[in-house]
């Protein structure tokens, strides 16, 4: 038979086209059930879900700072904050501490061996750093001072805060606070078990254990496995404490916090917690009195140990510090930034 | 007709010598083929804890009725918490061990007390059914000691892995049988 002058295809080029869009649908087939695969995967719910999401929405009527300002810390892994009497924010960055003004610009850096767990200042501006097991001291120009030897074997120091003539170190590794004097010689230990002084010891999942000294003489110590914050006196009694674990906003969440916290100068708490990423003020004697920052504005910390985050780190938590005038920095590790947050305006009646 | 002068080989010795040339490639493919049958180490499947997004397909997309894939846990991490974010769920009523309090959908985490305010932490593997919500409470508050394995006692080892298909984080990789397990050691 004669090929049909009019037609433009013979049977052979017909063959050939449709197997080759054969080839070509299946291919097309394949590629988009492999991704239907990869992307429901990813696009369905989760059944099994460990959902906090109606936990970290704080109710608007009980946060009672703003955001001023937002700044970010001078380099990359920062871990901790402190104040000095000055006003100077210091930022424990990588290996090296920055002092910050009050407008967030870095006017001095000080380099550490290592990074810094903690750090303090005290009024004559001598600076303590927490390098591990052991700690560095610093004159008030930033230059190294001297270094004091590990209090114990599996020290781990997470927490430093001065007293008059003292230095009081947080020990996540043995549990235990040290109180040194101004030469590092050890003075005594606060805070082992001890059940005929009604000591119960302090709990220590994770390491994130803190401690600040007030003026009314007692030494404010977190206790995170109890979810409280325990006051002792210089001899070591321990004198009150107030906490309670729940996921509610007037209590601390998780197994373990609060994880960080510092004192205002009239004596209420400043409390950071991990895992529901937030800041609260609780009166002097431990009344919750206002949310500073919620979950809400700590979005990155919050994915933090929720798989979202794509890496298996430990959660970083979140520090805090407060000057004289009430304004309140807030250093995000899993960010770098430092939120600084003010009271709202009262409302005109 | 005659073999050109200039030719030093004839039609017979080129197949002759290809002939000897494709059955020594043959016997050295066996050989090689042979060798590193022997050498080469079997591989199984096995989950990088530290890509793991704990998503909850390693409890349903396991070709056996019940996932091979099972919380394990690392007693050197673990914190001992009274209050286990990976057993109970966010709000619980009380810390003690009624169901509703339990985070895990089998009740296959397992509290047992150790000394005030200590609990250590078990898991039944046959209750288990590797849906990681245990996982994912324990790694967000805590210290992540909690985590998912292949159990090989269990897996078929299948060619195609039906979880690694579908993992989010692209967690399943294959291990040397030799070292079948990718166990957390510290942070």
């Amino acid at each position: 038979m004669r090929r049909n002058p009019s037609s433009p295809i013979n049977r052979r080029r017909f063959v050939h086209q449709s197997a080759q869009s054969a080839g070509w649908l299946l291919l097309g087939a394949s590629a988009a059930r492999t991704l239907e695969l990869r992307a429901g995967s990813t696009s369905q719910p989760n059944p099994f879900a460990y959902d906090v999401r109606a936990l970290s929405r704080t109710d608007p009527a009980v946060i009672g700072y703003r955001e001023a300002a937002r700044w970010q810390a001078p380099h990359p892994e920062a871990r901790r904050l402190a104040i000095t009497d000055a006003g100077q924010l210091l930022v424990a960055s990588g290996h090296s501490i920055s002092r910050m003004d009050a407008n967030g610009n870095v006017i001095a850096a000080i380099p550490l061996p290592g990074p810094a767990h903690c750090l303090t200042t005290t009024p004559e501006g001598a600076l303590y750093v927490g390098l591990g097991d052991h700690i560095a001291v610093y004159d008030a120009q930033g230059k190294p001072s001297t270094t004091w030897s590990a209090p114990a074997q599996k020290a781990w120091l997470t927490g430093l805060s001065a007293g008059p003539g003292v230095l009081y170190a947080a020990d996540a590794g043995n549990r235990v606070v040290w109180c040194f004097d101004t030469a590092g010689k050890i003075l005594r230990q606060l805070g082992r078990k001890d059940t005929r002084r009604g000591i119960p010891g302090f709990v220590v999942p994770s390491p994130f254990f803190d401690l600040r000294w007030h003026r009314d003489g007692l030494l404010r110590v977190a206790n995170p496995g109890r979810h409280r914050i325990e006051a002792y006196t210089p001899e070591g009694d321990l004198e009150f404490f107030w906490g309670k674990p729940t996921a509610a906003i007037d209590g601390f969440c998780g197994c373990c916090n609060p994880c960080h916290f510092t004192l205002m100068t009239d004596g209420r708490y400043l409390t950071c917690e991990k895992g529901l990423p937030r800041v609260k003020v609780y009166r002097e004697h431990g009344d919750f009195e206002c949310v500073v920052a919620g979950a809400e504005s700590f979005p990155e910390n919050l994915k933090h140990g929720s798989g979202q985050a794509g890496q298996d780190r430990p959660n970083p938590g979140l520090d805090v510090a407060v000057d004289r005038q009430g304004r309140v920095f807030i250093l995000d590790p899993a960010t770098g930034a430092i939120h600084v947050r003010t009271p709202n305006p009262p409302v005109a009646t | 007709m005659p073999p050109a002068q200039d030719n030093p080989q004839s039609r017979r010795q080129f197949l002759r010598s290809t002939a000897r040339a494709a059955g020594l490639t043959s016997v050295g493919m066996l050989v090689g083929a042979a060798a590193s049958r022997l050498t080469a180490e079997t591989t199984v499947w096995q989950i990088d804890p530290a890509k793991c997004l704990r998503c909850g397909l390693c409890a349903t997309a396991c070709v056996l009725e019940q996932s091979a894939v099972k919380c394990v846990h690392s007693f050197a991490l673990c914190g001992y918490c009274e209050l286990c974010t990976g057993y109970f769920i966010p709000e619980p009523n009380a810390l003690n061990t009624a169901a509703e309090n339990q985070l895990c959908p089998t009740a296959a985490l397992q509290r047992h007390y150790v000394e005030d305010p200590y609990y250590a932490y078990t898991i039944d593997e046959n209750l288990c059914i590797g849906c990681a919500k245990c996982v994912d409470g324990c790694a967000r508050f805590g210290n992540g000691s909690l985590y998912l394995q292949i159990r090989h006692d269990r897996c078929l080892n299948c060619n195609e892995c039906s979880i690694a298909r579908v993992c989010a984080g692209n967690a399943f990789r294959r291990v040397p049988a030799s070292h079948p397990y990718l166990l957390k050691q510290t942070h």
